[in-house]
């Protein structure tokens, strides 16, 4: 975005904080000390279009757009007698006409165009409507009237807002007050022993904060407020079963494999090559592969498949009679 | 199997049932009995999509009168895909049974972006480039100039659905979005402006929840779907956000800056179109003194131009006077800017209301609140005249039309907030312009008004009665349900202190103390080494994860996790985000898992399921309270209390309790998985947030559970985790947590389920 300044002595915002620019009906700005030295005597010339202008007609700038202060300082002006309401007209369409009418008016004004006629138009609007005007100068529309009881209401809220919180605020401490002296009083007066009388009435305040509580949240919409507090937790679940390892117990069909032990003992192992070190890093055993050949070799040795066929679901409870491992030697 | 719910008999495409399934088709069919509202809920991976599925089809069915569609909201696109595919199913299941497909219509409606099927349209990544590509092919003053100058590009799949499309309705059957550009392209229609055609016919349609809610959008698409219809919000815990959204409005200097761009590219084009076709721009001003009314028949594919709520009684009533010529309206809006301008020059915070905006504007500008009214429509109208093909260059300038219809249009339930600067960089000066809506119920109204039944459900909507509060409605039923397990699937605990007894807790006192941090690391420590696979931890803030993080580097805790498992972290970066929940999966799917550091309210708590080994155990560190210094919270908070009695407190607890059930949430999205659920933060055990825990997590809470040392956590977490390790298969569920036909028509269950459900 440009940096905002003054077209005459070049000061910027930036350079001069607080720098302030004014503006009279052309609509062009200068800063406050270029007015000063220019309009020393109260009255000179435009220096960008040549208008005459006056001292005293000078303002403080608003907008960043010179154009829109100038089209605003104008339409001020022109509403000022163009005041007429929507409830001056017997239809809307007139009432827009109207409206419209006043567009091309402040239009026609700020971009030089037809200004004497326009100005012709406004003398004679004057001229013809002065009573209204007159009448209308301190009238409100319907949505300003609308605007300003809203505005009103809200005001009007936030006071009786403040005035509720004061009072309760007041109250509260009213009763902490009261409900302190009832203490000491209590203290003084009874009998009983000191601890007994502060429990009971501690427990007496926490009581009366419930309510207060209670009585807070009870709103509205009809819908009961309040915490959940009656949830029954369900009965407990029961835990499961847990899970117990039992062998695998496998149908040979032929002679019963020698188990792992029996290979270290009875020196099956004799016969399978040593294994390699990078073996066993991969957790390999010269018993596992020896094992594994061996049950391969011994099961369905008594099975005779012309005699009966063995079922598909008998061969299930074979261990895998995959590839033989290239460990055994013969 | 076929149920007999409540007299109506309901296809339900499984062999088993969940009975919490069962009593939840009960409660929703009293409340289409009822013609009412109702809020229910229940735990995410119990099927409720299925049970809503089913029960409303065969309720659509049995009384075709009562009711004739089913609005199925959804949030995402993956989500919309997963309703789709349940119809289906459940479609098939009535083909098996019937023999035949059903007279049924279902209807997935997405984005352009995602239903495009032009080659050069469709390329385009950004849903925004796609609307106004789009546009500029089927814009109807495009199609127009191709018939005098076929040189002009059009998209040939709208003219063909344009020609022939609206003759031949879609046949029965499912339509995902994969099936309605696969037909698209077999007869060469656009599958966007067909799904929307074919709307009105369809029984079940599955959109996101943006197509109903947001004013701009809903206006368009869902303005004519019957009374009769039954709407369903999934996932619909934070809705009240989403109503908030979309009704807001922020104004930078960018934005203003832009305008009068904007505005200067517009004077230029009424030039031009002054000297070249004077008459179009006279047709409009004809147009403007009619009325709205006619200008308003919008022809659909003008449709991107269209705007916000605006009261019936504005469309009737003519245009004023002031913004009739274009040229005026064009200093209208330039009046406005600089107005916008001016007040955004501010030293100091300013908050006001509506009117007295209005007044000042009036005040300072000569602008009536009446022309403020039509500014959106005036612009819109504006706009079409110009025949503009790039509408998306002028979507400041709409945004401020836009802010000027609302303001002037709602007097409550709004406030403005000036700013003057970022809070965190009070030197930079940067004003915004806040315009944000402090009501739900003003985008949500017109719903619960018009539709016979909204169903309002999630896995977390705990406390439910907060919901028909902050939306303003009066529901028929308020239920939620457990989940019946037949094995205690979830542990959650409150850890409430360290191993030297220090207390946990988030709160802005101690959120420095080098004991709580050191604590919380430790905490994590110890569940990395004895929880398998993933672990999910949620901060509250991304600064105070920062923190938290720089404190375990230096205290060397980042060390002794690594040692246990991978770390990812959640940025504000949604790319960075996704790669590494990316490596995050990678990792929990080989090798000893990791630990994913994220956020709540970030991306990864909404929508990210952690499912089975993704997440074993979710820690939440300390009570996800949304930032109370904000002044568009304090307004709102403000608001809720005046309007509708809700105390501050009370909307913060609940607000930072349903963002944490939905974290820890994240963790079970099923009935064989399992999970642990840490709440690490003393305040957590206090009855009033207790209390806000969804109650299927709740009754897993025992006293025992409350407050926990670290220590103590790590021996309930082991002696769970031993348990969840042992083999679970269906059986072990038949009967308890699954039941077959037979089982859920036994008195005896009938009545033992009862306990599961708890009307609020």
């Amino acid at each position: 975005m440009e940096e905002q300044g003054c077209p005459r002595c070049k000061t910027t915002k930036y350079r001069n904080p607080s720098l302030k620019l004014l503006v009279n009906v052309c609509g062009h700005s200068l800063c406050e000390s270029c007015v000063e030295l220019l309009f020393v005597k109260g009255s000179g010339l435009c220096p960008e279009c040549g208008t005459s202008l006056r001292r005293s007609t000078f303002r403080l700038q608003i907008f960043e757009d010179a154009s829109v202060e100038k089209e605003i300082d104008i339409r001020k002006r022109v509403l000022r007698d163009f005041n007429k309401k929507e409830e001056d007209f017997p239809s809307l369409q007139e009432y827009n006409d109207y409206l419209e009418m006043i567009e091309t008016i402040v239009f026609n004004l700020t971009n030089h165009q037809d200004v004497e006629a326009t100005k012709k138009m406004i003398d004679q609007y004057k001229k013809e409507n002065k009573d209204q005007i007159k009448k209308n100068l301190s009238k409100l529309s319907k949505d300003e009237e609308f605007l300003e009881t809203l505005i009103e209401q809200e005001q009007h809220e936030t006071t009786i807002r403040k005035m509720i919180l004061l009072e309760e605020e007041k109250k509260e401490k009213a009763a902490k007050r009261k409900s302190k002296e009832a203490l000491i009083d209590a203290l003084m007066y009874q009998d009983r022993p000191a601890h007994d009388i502060i429990s009971s009435h501690k427990e007496l305040a926490q009581h009366e904060e419930l309510e207060a509580k209670r009585a807070t949240t009870a709103f509205s919409t009809g819908i009961k407020i309040g915490h959940r507090s009656d949830i029954v937790p369900l009965n407990k679940q029961e835990t499961a079963q847990l899970y117990r390892y039992c062998p695998l117990v496998i149908e040979w069909c032929g002679p019963e494999p020698p188990t792992v032990d029996e290979l270290y003992t009875d020196g099956y192992l004799r016969n399978i090559r040593t294994i390699s070190d990078a073996e066993r890093a991969g957790g390999f055993r010269e018993a596992l592969a020896c094992h594994r050949a061996l049950q391969d070799a011994f099961s369905g040795l008594y099975s005779f498949p012309n005699v009966s066929a063995p079922s598909p679901a008998k061969r299930k409870s074979f261990p895998q009679t995959a590839a033989h491992s290239p460990m055994i030697t013969s | 199997m076929k149920i007999n719910v409540d007299g109506l008999l309901v296809y339900f495409p499984y062999d088993y049932i969940y009975p919490e399934q069962f009593l939840y088709m009960q409660e929703l069919k009293r409340a289409l009995d009822a013609k009412g509202h109702c809020v229910l809920e229940m735990p995410s991976g119990t099927g409720k999509t299925v049970s809503l599925l089913s029960l409303i089809i065969a309720y659509m069915r049995a009384n075709p009168l009562d009711v004739t569609k089913m609005i199925y909201c959804s949030r995402t696109v993956p989500e919309l895909e997963k309703v789709v595919e349940e119809m289906r199913s459940l479609m098939d299941y009535y083909v098996q049974e019937t023999g035949e497909f059903p007279k049924f219509l279902g209807l997935a409606l997405s984005s352009r972006k995602n239903m495009c099927i032009h080659p050069e349209v469709s390329q385009e990544r950004d849903g925004k480039q796609v609307d106004g590509k789009c546009h500029q092919l089927t814009a109807s003053f495009v199609r127009n100039r191709h018939k005098n100058n076929p040189n002009v590009p059009v998209c040939d799949f709208y003219e063909n659905f344009d020609a022939n499309g609206r003759n031949i309705p879609l046949p029965s059957g499912i339509f995902g979005l994969d099936e309605l550009r696969e037909y698209g392209r077999k007869y060469g229609w656009c599958p966007y402006f067909l799904a929307r055609y074919a709307m009105s016919q369809a029984n079940v349609i599955v959109y996101s929840y943006y197509y109903l809610l947001d004013p701009k959008i809903a206006d368009l698409v869902s303005k004519e779907l019957p009374k009769q219809s039954v709407v369903v919000f999934d996932e619909a815990h934070n809705i009240d956000n989403v109503c908030v959204e979309s009704m807001s409005v922020k104004i930078t200097r960018r934005t203003i800056d832009k305008c009068n761009q904007n505005i200067e590219d517009l004077s230029k084009q009424i030039r031009r179109i002054k000297d070249v076709d004077e008459t179009r721009l006279q047709n409009e001003y004809q147009r403007m003194v009619e009325g709205l009314r006619e200008a308003n028949i919008a022809r659909e594919t003008d449709l991107v131009l269209a705007n916000p709520v605006i009261p019936d009684e504005i469309l009737q009533e003519a245009v004023p006077g002031s913004i009739r010529n274009a040229e005026h309206f064009i200093g209208f809006m330039k009046r406005f800017i600089e107005y916008l301008k001016t007040r955004l020059r501010v030293q100091h915070v300013v908050s006001e209301s509506p009117p007295s905006f209005l007044k000042d504007c009036q005040a300072k500008v000569c602008i009536d609140r009446k022309p403020l009214r039509f500014c959106s429509e005036r612009l819109s109208s504006l706009l079409r005249t110009l025949e503009l093909t790039d509408i998306k260059d002028y979507s400041a300038l709409s945004v401020v039309a836009n802010f000027a219809t609302i303001i002037s249009t709602y007097t409550k339930g709004f406030s403005l907030i000036i700013e003057p600067f970022d809070d965190r960089t009070p030197t930079i000066a940067n004003p915004i312009m806040n315009f944000s809506c402090l009501d739900a119920t003003i985008a949500v109204k017109p719903i619960f008004n018009r539709f016979q039944t909204v169903v309002v459900t999630s896995g977390t909507l705990s406390p439910l009665d907060m919901y028909p509060k902050i939306l303003d409605f009066q529901p028929v039923t308020m239920a939620t349900f457990t989940m019946t397990l037949a094995r205690p699937c979830i542990c959650p605990m409150i850890v409430s202190k360290g191993n030297d007894q220090v207390a946990m807790s988030s709160k802005y006192e101690t959120r420095e103390d080098i004991a709580v941090t050191r604590n919380y690391g430790n905490l994590l420590v110890e569940m990395v080494a004895i929880v398998p696979d993933g672990v999910v931890c949620f901060f509250t803030s991304y600064i105070y994860m920062e923190s938290i993080v720089a404190a375990w580097y230096e205290q060397g805790i980042i060390d002794q996790i690594q040692k246990h498992k991978l770390l990812f972290i959640e940025t504000q970066d949604a790319a960075e985000t996704s790669l590494a929940l990316l490596n995050y999966q990678k990792a929990c799917e080989n090798g000893r898992g990791a630990v994913l550091l994220s956020v709540a309210r970030g991306k990864v708590s909404e929508g990210i399921d952690f499912d089975h080994h993704y997440g074993r155990a979710v820690i939440m560190f300390g009570v996800p309270y949304v930032y109370t210094q904000s002044r568009i919270l304090k307004a709102r908070l403000e608001y809720l209390r005046d309007q509708y009695q809700i105390r501050e407190n009370d909307f913060l607890t609940f607000d930072a309790m349903r963002h944490a059930a939905q974290c820890v949430g994240r963790a079970l999205r099923g009935k064989t998985d399992y999970g642990i659920m840490i709440f690490a933060d003393k305040r957590f055990s206090r009855a009033d947030k207790r209390g806000k825990i969804p109650r299927w997590i709740q009754e897993h809470l025992t006293d025992n559970l409350c407050n926990l040392s670290i220590d103590e956590a790590v021996q309930v977490a082991k002696r769970f985790l031993r348990q969840m390790a042992q083999p679970f298969s269906r059986k072990d569920q038949l009967g308890l947590s699954l039941l077959t036909l037979e089982q859920l028509q036994s008195e005896e269950m009938q009545k033992k389920i009862e306990s599961k459900i708890q009307h609020v």
